[in-house]
């Protein structure tokens, strides 16, 4: 049903600008003064909440987001989270403002809901929204928290004075009487639909980090220069969780080298993160500031496997693998695994890397179980594209895994050059007389 | 809304400091001499090219290795099955490599915020960008200072320099017999200003260890 993220969020009313920012006038001799003091506490704060979920999110100065189910089931509950919180926000901003330290309440009003809207309106009310209740929670708030005055006067002359009773309505006719902006409004107003447009302050991440920036420079400590996380190190972790923002966790993606026979066996991609932790041979590292190289965080089997740092594929310190290919290492790899065979022509990519390979009557080249080609390989045709003749290739290597379980394949892997007149260099695997483009050495 | 002097500021804060503020990237040595100021100068834009017989996006990674040696931060964008095994063999340093996953649609999009804070970004653009994406993509590049190595044909993207691959051989596969074991290949440079003049090079891009090597 509904997969908007359940969020936790803290507003700072002390910190929060009206929004739009006025133009402040700068007062002589106090250049600290207003908006810009204002961002730099606010940057400290995420900064410090970063201890409870790397994942913050600035809406707007003095009001951030975090995804609350992570930290729930670390700290143990929504509630310890809550406090952990309050104390991180009463920590940071307390002594700022020159506000009592025992009246946290009055720091920050905090609230979870799913949704940044729901969340919102959750913080004003300083209320937990149980899970799965976010669009009862939103039925009895009155329309014009949509913050459209023209829809909200028009909905309540209608009589539909409530955010329950214009989610009641048949979404067609809201979007056929009220056009996009209102059909947005509605699947807010249902929780299918998480924020509304205008919601946030655009250019937040970047703005803090100018921030943090100058507040580093103050406090007199260079990234970079200590040894700590450089300065480079953090713009780029700037672009790269802005991008993760924007299109995805999926979308930023680091490789790493492991063990294995083929080129998409020994080199996976997993999903950036921030420093601190990086993903090897499948077990989380975690990566020491003082010499930049990484530990593993449990023993790993087979410890002489190369760390991440000076982990360049080294020949002699690597165990064997019997069937490995040899280097150079092809530019370009297809994703899809060699189990996929079959089930990856059925996606456009794997159809492009559906390869046919003829001998000189026309007759499919195959693999015996000896490992011998049962043809002069002539001409090759990739992905349904014209037949380009064959100007060179290798004996095949068989490869044959998991023979003592029933998952066993047995494949055989080809290095062919084809091209009309100047060849380009193809790695081929054939499984069950299927050939498929495994590799282009690009 | 915002003063513009203050952004201006907070712009400033954010681009590129202290080491990073040197204007050349260092390459390796056998690529050095197809650039017209030895290294890669920084918000300019190489175009890696090649015929039908490839070798552009291993020019490319052969010449973002020298940087990445050097410290800076790459990425990949458009290049979803970039093996980075080949990568790691030309010199690119894995742990500052990142490979964005986007839809095509979105890759001027990420591009653009990649340049912000990557020091080289290889980017394999769709066969025809649009003119004002890749103005604005050139325009940003040089305003943060980041290098684009674009991998793409002639006629795709208005680069100060391009760097194509005119002519390729592989060595050591015979019919049946033997493996690929490293690639003869001529780069020819071209470009504006101080170098209007084409150079070749002859280079192994792999050489048989899979690094990048003078011939």
């Amino acid at each position: 049903m509904t997969v908007l993220p359940r969020l936790l969020i803290v507003e700072c009313p002390a910190l929060m600008a009206p929004f739009p920012v006025p133009a402040l006038p700068a007062a002589p001799g106090r250049p600290e003064e207003g908006e810009g003091r204002r961002l730099r506490i606010f940057a400290r704060m995420v900064d410090a909440l970063a201890e409870v979920c790397p994942w913050i999110d600035p809406v707007r100065t003095g009001v951030c987001t975090l995804p609350i189910r992570g930290p729930a089931r670390y700290f143990g509950s929504e509630d310890a989270v809550l406090a952990r919180v309050i104390e991180i926000v009463a920590a940071v901003v307390a002594p700022e403002l020159a506000l009592p330290g025992g009246a946290p309440a009055a720091l920050a009003r905090l609230g979870v809901a799913e949704g940044l809207f729901a969340a919102t309106l959750a913080a004003r009310s300083e209320a937990v929204v149980a899970e799965g209740g976010t669009v009862a929670f939103l039925a009895p708030w009155p329309v014009d928290v949509l913050g459209e005055p023209d829809l909200a006067d028009l909905l309540t002359r209608l009589g539909l004075s409530t955010l329950g009773r214009f989610a009641a309505l048949p979404a067609a006719d809201v979007l056929a009487r009220f056009g996009a902006s209102g059909g947005h409004c509605h699947r807010v107003a249902r929780g299918l639909e998480g924020e509304l447009p205008g919601w946030r302050m655009p250019g937040m991440g970047r703005r803090l980090v100018a921030a943090l920036g100058r507040e580093l420079a103050l406090t007199e400590h260079q990234p970079g220069f200590w040894g700590g996380v450089s300065a480079a190190e953090e713009r780029a972790a700037e672009v790269f969780t802005d991008l993760q923002r924007r299109l995805g966790p999926e979308a930023v993606a680091s490789p790493v080298l492991m063990g294995g026979r083929g080129p998409s066996d020994r080199c996976h991609l997993v999903p950036w993160r921030p420093a601190g932790a990086v993903v090897e041979d499948g077990s989380i590292h975690h990566r020491r500031a003082a010499d930049g190289r990484t530990r593993p965080a449990r023993p790993v089997r087979g410890t002489e496997r190369p760390v991440r740092g000076t982990d360049r594929p080294v020949r002699g310190t690597e165990p064997p693998w019997p069937g490995r290919l040899p280097p150079p290492a092809p530019a370009r790899v297809v994703a899809c695994e060699l189990a996929e065979c079959t089930a990856a022509e059925r996606s456009p990519a794997g159809r492009a890397a559906v390869a046919e390979v003829v001998d000189d009557r026309g007759a499919p080249v195959a693999v015996t179980a000896r490992g011998l080609l049962t043809g002069r390989p002539v001409r090759l045709s990739v992905g349904g594209a014209p037949w380009e003749p064959v100007a060179g290739w290798s004996a095949p290597w068989p490869v044959e895994e998991r023979w003592w379980s029933r998952g066993r394949r047995r494949a055989a892997r080809l290095q062919v050059l084809a091209g009309d007149e100047v060849a380009r260099a193809y790695l081929l695997v054939v499984e069950r007389g299927r050939w498929r483009v495994e590799a282009v050495y690009d | 809304m915002f003063d513009p002097q203050r952004v201006k500021l907070l712009a400033d804060r954010v681009r590129p400091t202290a080491s990073s503020q040197t204007r050349l990237l260092p390459v390796l040595s056998p690529l050095a001499a197809l650039l017209p100021d030895g290294g890669l100068r920084r918000g300019t834009a190489v175009r890696c090219g090649a015929g039908a017989h490839g070798g552009a996006l291993s020019l490319a990674l052969a010449l973002a290795a020298g940087p990445s040696a050097a410290g800076a931060w790459c990425a990949v964008v458009g290049v979803e099955d970039l093996g980075a095994l080949a990568a790691a063999g030309l010199g690119v340093n894995l742990d500052r490599l990142a490979v964005i996953r986007a839809a095509s649609p979105h890759w001027a999009l990420a591009t653009g915020i990649l340049v912000d804070g990557v020091d080289v970004v290889i980017v394999a653009p769709p066969p025809r960008p649009r003119p004002s994406a890749v103005r604005t993509l050139a325009a940003r590049a040089r305003d943060r200072g980041a290098v684009l190595l674009v991998v793409g044909e002639r006629g795709s993207w208005a680069a100060d320099h391009e760097l194509v691959v005119e002519q390729s051989n592989w060595h050591g596969l015979a019919d049946g017999a033997g493996r690929l074991q490293a690639r003869r290949v001529t780069v020819v440079a071209s470009g504006r200003g101080s170098a209007v003049r084409p150079v070749r090079q002859e280079l192994w891009l792999p050489a048989a260890t899979g690094n990048v090597v003078a011939a």
